[in-house]
């Protein structure tokens, strides 16, 4: 589960395809990680099964990281729980173009499809892909449908996305094969901002619908 | 000192980079920085650089005039002509500008990226503790783009001596990496020819990453493998769908789900991403150990 990542980072993966089990395991061994510094670690990243150590391999050797990291797996009792956050999403219409198909493909209404998609809170599995961009899961499987065919080449800021069994936010514009479904005002990106985004990998999204 | 210049001519890619926003793969955003790091710190060290931001510069080279001040230019990386005003000056090397002079630096002779540094620190703000240019997430820089024709920029604060290098001499030899995270995956003849067989780099090139053509088709086999994301670092070797490999660059995604073959080792990426469309690239293999050694060495 500990592996090289080139000369200067190495990777802990807790599972090789993405579950609860795997995902809450990555976000808690980072979340002890970076409660207590490690020398010569530069950067740690929660990633949806795994999560990235970055070295300086002038000071460290990758043998010193790893040795360091496995006694952290070994006692490893920290929760992958976050904050709690409410998040009040417009869906459907121009804020969400691909509602009413996305309702129709689950063989549903589209307010039975918001009242399911809000039903549990869902939680933050990663940050990536864009500036403030989280993934968020896991939906039950009544409602698990793949992306679109198509790459929409442009989505504004706020648009909530969802496929692949996960609701997905983007809090820059981005293009995205995901179905667009609502729109929120929160901002998770702001470059000013100390840290720049808000949402952590743990937390859990309430969503309400405005 | 505080100077003025204005760019009269950049081609695609001109962008605004210091050493790089680390730190922020958490929140989404890939370090960018130089994609020849050494290059850019020697434009420096030739400027006498007091700031911590320069101009990387594409292939097609840049031209631009002093509007106001007098400043310290440094330039290095790949092989760039380079005049001021008419008269040709040395690559890499050093001059002080002053208001009304014209510094040109034409197309490169070899390599695809050159750094042009001056004495004082480049006036855009500092994003997330850096001025690197984000092309990918459109931050940093001149407001998260590229530089082009008719861009001014105001040049602030102390310079230092400007100091005298001679150019770098960098060995030809192959690409040396450590087999990456998925290697295991590729059949043992297939991870055979990736070392034996030559790769040649391609024009589909930026600072998210470089197209490789795989002449010998050593990947024309290779099963379509679906796998989770996982984080990518610079210098990973993905492999896509239709067994095109592509190297990440600085810019790269922060998570990607291709299988990776393998890593470029830090000490042989500013070499990597000099090289031009059409040149033949080798791979080879080297252990973790001997790669950190080269890196506790200074050896390129």
């Amino acid at each position: 589960m500990l592996q090289p990542l080139g000369d200067s980072a190495l990777l802990v993966r807790f599972g090789s395809h993405l579950d609860e089990a795997a995902n809450s395991r990555a976000i808690a061994f980072a979340k002890a990680a970076q409660a207590k510094p490690i020398d010569g670690v530069v950067e740690i990243v929660p990633s949806l099964v795994s999560v990235l150590i970055r070295y300086d391999p002038i000071i460290s050797r990758y043998q010193d990281i790893a040795g360091t990291v496995r006694l952290l797996l070994g006692r490893n009792q920290s929760s992958a729980d976050g904050r709690e956050w409410r998040l009040p999403i417009r869906f459907g219409g121009e804020n969400g173009p691909d509602l009413d198909e996305v309702a129709g493909l689950l063989k549903m209404s589209p307010a039975a499809f918001i009242s399911h998609h809000n039903a549990t809170p869902l939680r933050v599995l990663a940050t990536s892909f864009a500036p403030g961009f989280v993934y968020c899961g896991f939906h039950p499987e009544a409602l698990v449908l793949p992306r679109r065919n198509s790459v929409r080449p442009l989505v504004k800021a706020g648009s909530v996305l969802f496929a692949a069994g996960q609701t997905a936010i983007a809090a820059t514009d981005i293009p995205t094969g995901w179905h667009v479904i609502g729109h929120t005002a929160f901002s998770n990106f702001d470059p000013t901002a100390v840290p720049p985004t808000q949402l952590k990998a743990g937390d859990r999204l309430i969503f309400e619908a405005v | 000192m505080v100077a003025s210049i204005t760019i009269e001519r950049a081609g695609p890619l001109t962008s605004i980079q210091d050493a790089g926003r680390f730190g922020h793969l958490a929140d989404g955003i890939s370090a960018s920085g130089p994609m020849d790091l050494a290059a850019f710190h020697r434009a420096g060290l030739l400027a006498g650089s007091g700031g911590q931001a320069g101009i990387e510069f594409s292939m097609l080279g840049l031209d631009l005039r002093v509007d106001d001040g007098t400043l310290s230019a440094g330039w290095d990386g790949g092989h760039f002509d380079v005049f001021l005003n008419d008269t040709p000056l040395i690559w890499p090397g050093h001059a002080d500008l002053h208001p009304g002079d014209r510094l040109r630096i034409s197309p490169a002779k070899a390599g695809n990226y050159g750094y042009l540094r001056f004495g004082g620190e480049i006036d855009v703000p500092e994003i997330m503790g850096s001025r690197s240019t984000s092309l990918r997430a459109k931050l940093g820089g001149l407001d998260g783009r590229a530089l082009t024709a008719g861009d001014r920029l105001q040049i602030f604060g102390s310079c230092a001596e400007p100091q005298l290098l001679a150019p770098i001499i960098r060995e030809d030899g192959p690409i040396r990496f450590i087999w990456g995270l998925h290697a295991e995956l590729f059949p043992l003849d297939l991870r055979q020819k990736f070392v034996t067989e030559a790769f040649r780099i391609t024009s589909m090139m930026d600072r998210m990453g470089v197209r490789l053509k795989d002449e010998a088709g050593v990947f024309a086999n290779s099963q379509i493998l679906s796998l989770v994301s996982d984080p990518v670092i610079c210098g990973d070797i993905q492999i896509l769908g239709d067994g095109t490999p592509i190297v990440l660059g600085r810019d790269h995604q922060p998570t990607g789900g291709y299988p990776r073959i393998g890593t470029i080792i830090w000490a042989d990426l500013d070499r990597f991403f000099q090289l031009r469309p059409n040149a033949q690239v080798m791979f080879q293999s080297v252990g973790l150990d001997h790669a950190q050694a080269l890196l506790r060495s200074g050896t390129q």
